[in-house]
């Protein structure tokens, strides 16, 4: 489903970023990107996501290379970052229009969508005010239903549990498991290590833009063992050497 | 307990014209793009300088060197007042940061103190670029005693205080009336389009005293208009008159007087403004949520359509980008209507021999229009929210294209009115007509498509307030200027042109333009809004 071979991004005049990166989501993953703040996270998602160009290595998405052909790769995923700047001067109900619009949803497919979602996230009576006038919360929930509304393959999150109550955060663990047994696939990143340990398959940990780990969750958190106290151990060897 | 102000003024002021990010930022793209905005702050702030040594040396040419400091207080006053009102509202009641500051231990009045102060600054930046020029070449020609220089400075110092205080009252009351309002944004828009133009009329009044019944321009009625003016502005605005016969004269008391008085206004108006800051903060930063949405048929529409009616709300949503870009066509419409009620033939006698003015309205009518498009910012305007557009499955084509064609659409009706009133007004001949309606319109095009070439070269998504993209961005200095002077350069050509050519030469400006817009739109769909 997604392919990273090598991937290379540094920001020009600064040493972050990140090098040599590879690792592959298949159908069914739920694959967690864990890593301390400014470790590269969020510019590997924003790479995938078709946001930041990058300076060497491919990035496959189904097959299809995301520098080659953008708009086939975009029609597949669907991208939500960590804090939703969605248009505050429209209202929910317009972005999601919006959004279907762009992906080209039949009227039928988004009214089912749309009306499923915004009742299982209790916001459909919100979706006719403005987006200025939604809570963080509510703003994560809107971001949420709209990467949902054309089917994506492909869903890439950052940071996605955080600002959601409890409820729905339930419902996307849900959602996400659901996707991936219809032969879909979820990339996210979390600084919870609880969840991820519990919802993932997979998992990789990147340190200084460096990937220091990736794999089946149950080869790299042993019996016995926590991802937190993994991913704690890893970060002091890294820093050891 | 004490408000600590510092640090509030200088948060203010340490980012003007992006100084601070100039000097702190890392990134060469960052840096060229500052220093590029600097260097057309600069350049903008030179031109007024040597258009202001211009006017002063005219004016000792004249004989007239005596009115020189009350000629130019008045000018800086007037220009610094017209400035300030479109966007003291924006300035003093901005929403970015305000919570934060809220919940800091400040006193409300600091806030609207340090946001005053900032305007004052700039003020008195575009105050010396006008006075210093003037008051150098007075010096030169009058050879004044000590105190002029010293009273000079301190002129330059306390000009910008009355009509900053002005300007904000009423920023303030259009913010004041229009934050009662469901469609705060647009009836604000409203509000300050119809000040703006109020403005231009008083001032379009006083200079039309300046043209005699005949239609001539001569020393006398300019010495006569010089002299009426100083006169009206004794009526209309005494502290320019009095800070200028102040610093003329040397009379220190007269000077520590006004000096008193306009810093008392200052401070009243800080204190009313004060007052009602919460309030109008609260109503405008408020909003109306209804929470009773139910389901209901959705519509499909087309991709383009989809954008376009994005961008129309991107759009209508901000006051500041309404009022600075819809203003031109407004003043298009005006002119045009203007036109019906002028004597033609008076200003056809200033042209050059067998030009009317059929030959001239298609240019200016387009270089009106093209003054501030809308889409030399609508790349910038997207902000924070890019993200969404760089990760929907659209090429930068489909964007740029949903951009152009708001901006067409926005100014067509006013296109359509203005074409109308001219035609009624001129009754062109067929061929005249034809190039009346085409050229405005290819320009338009043009202006539109170069708008979005500088703002892909210069965008700001980083903004923190719209009037850093809207005002104070280089895409607007370069991509309203640019238009303007590009209709400019080729009206001046037709007129340089021997009449028996002229079609010929129109036929030949139609084709460059239609050249350049399509080399310039077939680069900007080339760019890759990822690096962006």
């Amino acid at each position: 489903m997604l392919t990273i071979n090598h991937l290379t991004k540094q920001y020009k005049g600064s040493s972050k970023g990140v090098t040599d990166i590879s690792l592959a989501i298949q159908p069914g993953d739920i694959y967690a990107f864990i890593g301390h703040n400014g470790a590269g996270k969020t510019t590997t998602l924003k790479c995938v996501a078709g946001i930041h160009d990058f300076d060497s290595g491919e990035i496959l998405i189904d097959g299809t290379n995301i520098q080659k052909d953008p708009l086939v790769c975009k029609q597949k995923i669907a991208y939500i970052p960590d804090n939703p700047d969605l248009y505050e001067f429209l209202t929910g109900i317009q972005y999601l229009s919006f959004i279907a619009d762009i992906f080209k949803v039949t009227k039928a497919e988004r009214e089912q969508q749309i009306s499923k979602y915004a009742a299982d996230f209790e916001i459909t009576e919100s979706l006719g005010d403005l987006i200025s006038t939604y809570s963080h919360g509510m703003k994560q929930k809107l971001a949420i239903i709209s990467a949902l509304v054309h089917k994506p393959k492909l869903l890439i999150l950052d940071e996605p549990f955080v600002g959601l109550d409890p409820k729905a955060s339930v419902l996307l663990k849900q959602i996400m498991h659901t996707i991936c047994a219809e032969g879909g696939a979820i990339f996210f990143s979390t600084h919870v290590l609880d969840v991820a340990e519990k919802l993932c398959n997979k998992v990789a940990i990147i340190k200084d833009g460096k990937l220091i780990t990736s794999g089946n969750m149950e080869q790299i958190v042993k019996p016995g063992q926590s991802l937190e106290s993994i991913f704690m151990e890893v970060i002091k060897d890294e820093n050891a050497n | 307990m004490k408000t600590p102000t510092k640090p509030l003024i200088w948060l203010e002021l340490c980012n003007i014209f992006g100084l601070n990010l100039l000097r702190h930022s890392k990134t060469k793209a960052v840096k060229k793009k500052s220093i590029i905005m600097v260097a057309s702050y600069g350049i903008l702030l030179l031109a007024l300088f040597g258009y202001m040594s211009g006017i002063s040396y005219t004016l000792v040419m004249l004989d007239l060197a005596e009115h020189i400091p009350a000629f130019l207080l008045t000018i800086a006053s007037l220009f610094i007042f017209f400035l300030s009102t479109l966007k003291a509202g924006s300035v003093l009641f901005r929403k970015n940061g305000y919570d934060i500051l809220c919940s800091l231990p400040i006193t409300q009045a600091s806030i609207v103190v340090s946001r005053f102060l900032r305007m004052y600054v700039e003020g008195t930046i575009i105050t010396l670029a006008v006075l210093l020029p003037g008051f150098t070449i007075y010096a030169w020609s009058e050879q004044p005693s000590l105190s002029f220089y010293l009273l000079g400075i301190l002129g330059a110092l306390l000009v910008p205080c009355l009509p900053i205080v002005g300007a904000t009252l009423l920023g303030a009351l259009i913010t004041g009336i229009s934050s009662r309002m469901k469609h705060k944004s647009i009836v604000s828009a409203i509000l300050s389009i119809f000040a703006a133009l109020g403005i231009m009329l008083v001032l379009s009044q006083s200079s039309a005293q300046l043209t005699s019944t005949d239609g001539t321009i001569n020393q006398e009625i300019f010495k006569k208009f010089i002299s009426s003016m100083v006169s009206g502005l004794k009526l209309l605005y005494p502290p320019a008159t009095w800070i200028g016969d102040a610093i003329i004269e040397g009379n220190l008391l007269s000077f520590l007087i006004i000096t008193g008085i306009t810093l008392l206004i200052f401070a009243a108006a800080a204190a009313l403004i004060s007052a009602c800051f919460a309030p109008i903060n609260q109503n405008l930063h408020g909003t109306f949520a209804r929470h009773n949405y139910h389901m209901e048929q959705l519509k499909e529409t087309s991709m383009l359509s989809a954008l376009c009616k994005k961008e129309f709300k991107r759009y209508f949503s901000s006051s500041i980008y309404v009022t600075n870009t819809i203003i031109g066509p407004i003043i298009g419409v005006l002119f045009s209507g203007a036109l019906l009620f002028v004597d033609t033939e008076t200003i056809t006698a200033y042209l050059p021999a067998s030009y009317d003015l059929n030959s001239l309205t298609p240019f200016l009518l387009a270089a009106i229009s093209c003054m501030m498009t809308a889409s030399c910012v609508s790349i910038s305007m997207e902000g924070q929210n890019f993200w969404i557009t760089k990760t929907l499955p659209l090429t930068t084509k489909n964007i740029l294209d949903a951009k152009i064609l708001m901006n067409l659409l926005l100014v067509l009706p006013f296109y359509l009115i203005s074409q109308v009133l001219i035609t009624l007004a001129l009754k062109p001949e067929p061929l005249s007509l034809f190039w009346q309606l085409t050229i405005p319109i290819l320009m338009l095009l043009f202006s539109c498509v170069y708008g979005i070439t500088i703002n892909l070269h210069f965008p700001v998504l980083n903004w923190e307030n719209e009037v850093n993209v809207v005002k104070q961005s280089t895409s607007t200095l370069l991509g309203g200027l640019g238009s303007f002077f590009f209709v400019i350069l080729c009206m001046t050509c037709i007129l340089f042109t021997p009449a028996h050519y002229a079609h010929l030469a129109k036929l030949g400006i139609c084709i460059l333009v239609l050249g350049i817009t399509a080399l310039l739109y077939q680069h900007n769909n080339q760019i890759d809004l990822r690096k962006l």
